[in-house]
């Protein structure tokens, strides 16, 4: 794991939007305690703004009643939870066992030669970003990319090119 | 030789839809459950021989029985779905097929052991499951199967799905129960187990997804029916999953203690591209690697892998045809555990990576056999001083390669000397 | 009494508390486990592996210590060969990525890693590999300067911030060896008792930008004292130094362990207070604003009391037992009034629920035992008509001037025994140097009734005269701190029974006989 503390700051302030404060308000009750809220937060923030600002963080711990700090450590320690933005398609290659076995290192190297951006990286158009993640959970049908949070089972090169042409 | 408990309705389509999954059904066990006293489905569940199915082996009837009786405080369920051991893929059948399965199951042990509040701690990557989950939840709460009353009955049930967000660790229960507390899912010393000090202090029972899901069954047919498949301390059946090099990977139900081989064979189509077997890594990245003459003798189920030092583990069966570099294999499974490792205890956090490092000065051709040796001994020198498991889950399954197949860690050096 | 339990330590019968977790109770008895990440503050956490230790028959056989009560009969192992294995192991990943710089760290000489290295290990370095690289010389505000590759992860910073001061500024961010201690961007350590973090880091990682590079602490000699900042009293260490051909110097103060007090720590601003004991001092005396010899100015002090019709004497809170029975005795010698009139110490809310107190006199509860006025009708209106004001080293001006009264001290003669150079002295027409708290022994008593002892902890190259011994200097019949108790148990009923040279380390309640316990 590389260092994920380097926050980044919008400059502006950040607050959920009336669809996420409905849903932080609907889940909190179903805890007995705070904290446990700052997770589903976190979620919450990514998906609002794609990514997790210095802001969002503050904002989270400010609205739950915890120290920024104790935000800081879950975003960090969490690697699911971007925290600088991501391409306008996130693709997470599976870099484990069962994908490695099944060449999943093609696409790896595919989009780094063809479309310019390697692991933990945003390609210049912002169009993709790439992430080499460990298990997804698909070793059956490895190798496996996920896209935008959707899955796509045994990946090929020609496979995956043709995904490629899909997306925006 | 596949047996259809678990997965009777991954066939059928739209079974994760309440109204499909209940003409074929489900939740009809209800009846029955609430005719019982909650001890005795415990005592079903403990007869049933059922046996814990994230990796570990515990029998969840005793788990259950390990909690403390007339505290003054709830009692928790932790359902975990955190699914992230490398070649592990079955839970999540369950979650998208039959997701009222996992929710009748949880109805069941959440009545045996007096629990009215359920978490389901799900991993983060399972995006699009997570939403199916939910939606099969807030199915069974329109349809009065979950909520203020279960099925009519004066039972309060409340179930929340907790997403997580990238942590192996976090399929460590006690982690799990960090992380829902909204902590850093590190794990935590034990004793105290968490059935006596669990979720937010108070005893909780943490079952994998595919136990739960084996509830029903148990409770609606009977433990014996259970116990008709499998072995007789390995009961029922297991979603196995295979993958890696052989022509038919997939999720397969089958009772326990088949023959490897067969089951290899059989279902799995055998080797791919008619090449042959290297090796055989039995239940999930942490179990010891079993070589082609080992594999040809062991059973899967627990006594027959540990008879083989290995482990039954999750289930999950990664195939290893003649063409895979077990250097370069041990290099994927380090990077992994490395990154997994959750930066509490001094030897995993700081050992893992250097053990990572050692093997690719190895790869590069800067090794000694110096360095191999050192290898072996930081396996010794990690391995069950920390506070979980994780560090054991990479040191075992290392320590198996360097020891079955140290000639190509060897080869790498003389290579490179020569 | 805690109950007692006998279990085996290596074979050996020893008795120790009940349940008390290994590390605490065989430290007792004089058995070292080595530790980072446990502190009986911040409790156990069980991170660092370094406590591990064998229970024979035990399950599970091998266990953390800080996480294991002592119980009846059970057999420890500590050095046993797999247990001093597991020492060098772990001494070993603590040390593989760290950077070993123990000539420009200020931690060496008091440094758990270098200590335990010393005792425990001594292999050679196995590490071929390029180390893991972190953030050096970051600043955490509040005086704290971070060094993330010394760090060994035990949080114990972090614990502290959350457990004893509900700040939380510090989290432990990233996991596996990327973890790192770190504050959340643009909200620095900002508690009052941020400082103890340098205390209670085992390693480098935290140290004092006060401290840095100002001195070896091998040099240092570690005196206990106690922290005159605030009536608390809290236990310190005076580490101080005199270096060749210069003067006795305190180079910092350290919470010393005294939970009838302040349990493990101390306040900011009382360990930054050493430094006033060094600068700002009244070293010569001066009679009209010049200088003049020590002795003349004795006898010029002298002279004016002879002459004086009705003198007041005005006392510090801050004064030790001893000091202020010595003063009223001499106010009784020469027919003066006394005060303790000190009412500038105290500044209304800014104490907390903690250590710090409102009260910035150290003896308060001194002046009432000893039964000295400290009102101010009594002081105001016998300042009214004195023709002689001898100030015993009271900044009545503590919390800034009080112009009234300014001009009231401006229009009445008076004379200075003061350690420091402060305005309230100004309008002395003699002025007296004096030793400061950390210059003399003596009790005092804290605000909870704590009556404690200190010793002398600093020789200067000349040594300031204590107040008492200026007393004695004017004609009073006490020669030193010990004969003051006579007459102090025969006229306070609840000193009746104290002899200063039996007061426990932590101090006497003298309330009660139960223990205060601070908890921290």
């Amino acid at each position: 794991m590389s260092d994920r503390s380097e926050l980044i700051s919008t400059g502006e302030p950040f607050a959920f939007d009336a669809e996420r404060d409905a849903e932080f308000e609907r889940l909190i009750v179903r805890y007995p305690i705070r904290e446990s809220m700052i997770m589903p937060a976190l979620w919450m923030a990514q998906e609002q703004q794609g990514w997790i600002s210095a802001e969002a963080i503050e904002y989270i711990a400010e609205r739950i009643g915890t120290y920024p700090a104790k935000v800081f450590e879950l975003a960090t320690f969490y690697t699911m939870y971007h925290l600088k933005p991501v391409g306008q398609n996130h693709i997470c290659v599976c870099r484990t066992l069962s994908c490695w076995l099944r060449d999943k290192q093609a696409i790896v190297d595919y989009l780094a030669k063809e479309i310019g951006v390697r692991p933990g990286q945003v390609s210049e158009d912002g169009r993709f970003s790439l992430e080499e993640v460990e298990c997804l959970g698909h070793c059956g049908t490895a190798p496996v990319v996920q896209v935008n949070g959707e899955f796509h089972e045994e990946m090929d090169l020609e496979k995956f090119k043709a995904l490629l042409a899909t997306l925006d | 030789m596949e047996v259809k408990i678990l997965s009777a309705k991954f066939d059928i389509d739209n079974a994760h839809q309440i109204e499909v999954a209940k003409s074929h059904g489900a939740y009809q066990t209800l009846e029955k459950l609430f005719s019982m006293a909650p001890e005795d489905v415990t005592n079903e569940v403990k007869d049933s021989g059922l046996r814990g199915r994230g990796g570990a082996g515990f029998p969840a009837g005793v788990k259950w029985g390990f909690l403390p009786k007339d505290l003054d405080k709830p009692t928790y369920l932790a359902v975990n779905s955190d699914e992230s051991e490398p070649a592990t893929f079955k839970d999540r059948y369950i979650l998208v097929k039959d997701p009222h399965l996992l929710i009748e199951g949880i109805i069941i042990c959440c009545y045996a052991i007096d629990c009215h509040d359920a978490y389901i701690y799900i991993r983060g990557e399972y995006t699009s499951q997570v939403k199916g989950l939910q939606r099969a939840i807030d199915e069974a709460y329109e349809a009065g199967y979950l909520g203020e009353t279960v099925n009519g009955h004066d039972f309060r049930l409340d179930v929340t799905v907790h997403r997580g967000a990238g942590a192996y660790v976090c399929g460590e229960e006690t982690a799990l129960l960090e992380s829902i507390e909204g902590k850093k899912g590190q794990p935590r010393s034990k004793p105290p187990f968490p059935a006596v000090v669990g979720l937010y202090d108070c005893p909780t029972i943490i079952n994998n997804v595919q136990t739960i899901a084996s509830l029903p069954f148990i409770i609606q047919e009977g433990a014996d029916a259970y116990k008709a498949h499998g072995t007789e301390k390995s009961t029922g059946t297991h979603l196995f999953g295979i993958s890696g090099h052989v022509e038919k990977p997939g999720m397969y139900e089958l009772p326990l203690g088949l023959p490897l081989m067969e089951v290899l064979e059989k279902v799995a189509g055998g080797v791919w591209k008619g090449r042959q077997l290297k090796g055989v890594i039995p239940g999930g990245s942490s179990t010891p690697v079993l070589t082609a003459e080992e594999a040809k003798t062991v059973n899967l189920d627990y006594e027959s892998m540990a008879e083989h030092k290995t482990m039954f583990g999750s289930g999950g069966i990664v195939v290893l045809d003649e063409t895979v570099d077990m250097v370069k294999l041990v290099e994927n499974l380090i990077y992994f555990y490395h990154h997994e490792s959750c930066g509490q205890c001094t030897p995993c956090r700081e050992g893992l990576g250097w053990m990572l490092k050692i093997v690719k000065k190895i790869i590069a051709g800067e090794g000694t056999m110096a360095d191999i040796d050192l290898l072996v001994e930081l396996c010794d020198n990690i391995e069950m001083k920390t506070v979980c498991v994780l560090s054991a889950a990479c040191t075992m399954p290392v320590r198996s390669y360097l020891n079955k197949f140290r000639d190509e860690f060897e080869a790498y050096v003389t290579d490179a000397a020569s | 009494m805690a109950e007692m339990v006998k279990l085996f330590v290596n074979g050996q019968e020893v008795e120790v508390e009940s349940g008390k977790n290994l590390i605490d109770a065989l430290k007792v008895v004089g058995i070292e486990i080595p530790h980072f990440c446990y502190h009986p503050a911040l409790g156990a956490d069980g991170n660092c592996r370094m406590c591990l230790v064998g229970i024979e028959d035990g399950r599970p056989p091998l266990v953390p210590a800080c996480k294991t009560p002592a119980q009846e009969g059970m057999k420890v192992q500590l050095d046993a060969e797999h247990i001093k294995k597991i020492q060098r192991d772990v001494l070993e990943f603590e040390l593989i990525n760290h950077p070993v710089d123990c000539p420009v760290c200020d931690q060496a000489g008091e440094c758990a890693l270098q200590d335990y290295y010393m005792s425990y290990s001594l292999d050679d370095s196995r590490m071929r590999v390029e180390q893991v690289t972190k953030g050096k010389k970051i600043d955490f505000g509040s005086g704290v300067v971070h060094d993330q590759e010394r760090c060994v992860l035990c949080g114990r910073c972090v614990r502290f911030t959350r457990q004893i001061t509900h700040t939380g500024e510090l989290g432990i961010v990233n996991r596996t060896d990327a973890a790192r201690v770190s504050i959340f961007p643009g909200k620095p350590l900002n508690n009052r008792y941020a400082l103890n973090i340098v205390d209670i880091c085992p390693v480098g990682a935290m140290t004092s930008s006060d401290f840095r590079f100002k001195q070896r602490v091998w040099f240092l000699q570690k005196d206990p004292g106690i922290c005159h900042g605030c009536s608390k009293g809290c236990s310190i260490y005076i580490d101080h130094h005199r270096e060749k051909y210069k003067d006795d110097v305190i180079y910092r103060f350290r919470a010393r362990t005294n939970l009838k007090v302040n349990g493990y720590f101390i306040c900011d601003f009382g360990r930054l207070s050493y430094a006033a004991e060094n600068e700002n001092r009244q070293t010569t005396a001066t009679a009209d604003g010049s200088a003049i010899g020590f002795d003349e100015a004795i006898e010029l002090v002298r002279e004016r009391l002879d002459r004086a019709r009705k003198p007041l004497m005005l006392v510090s809170p801050d004064l030790s037992l001893e000091q202020m029975w010595a003063v009223k005795r001499i106010a009784t010698l020469y027919g003066a009034d006394l005060s303790g009139y000190s009412d500038s110490y105290v500044i209304d809310g800014d104490g907390d629920d903690y250590l710090i107190n409102d009260d910035k006199a150290a003896n308060r509860k001194g002046l009432e035992l000893l039964d000295i006025d400290s009102s101010k009708e009594q002081f105001i209106s016998t300042l009214q008509y004195t023709d002689l004001l001898v100030n015993f080293n009271n900044d009545l001006f503590y919390s800034g001037v009080d112009e009234e009264l300014k001009a009231q001290l401006d229009k009445t003669q008076s004379i200075a025994v003061c350690s420091h150079q402060l305005p309230v002295f100004e309008s002395a027409t003699i002025a007296l140097p004096t030793a400061s708290y950390s210059e003399y022994g003596g009790t005092i008593v804290n605000e909870d009734y704590v009556l404690q002892r200190f010793d002398k902890a600093l020789f200067k190259n000349e040594d300031p005269r204590d107040v008492l011994e200026i007393t004695r200097l004017l004609g009073g019949a006490i020669i030193d701190a010990p004969h003051a108790w006579p007459g102090i148990r025969q006229s306070v009923a609840d000193l009746a029974d104290i002899d200063p040279e039996t007061i426990p380390a932590e101090g006497l309640n003298l309330q009660n006989s139960e223990d205060t316990n601070v908890g921290a």
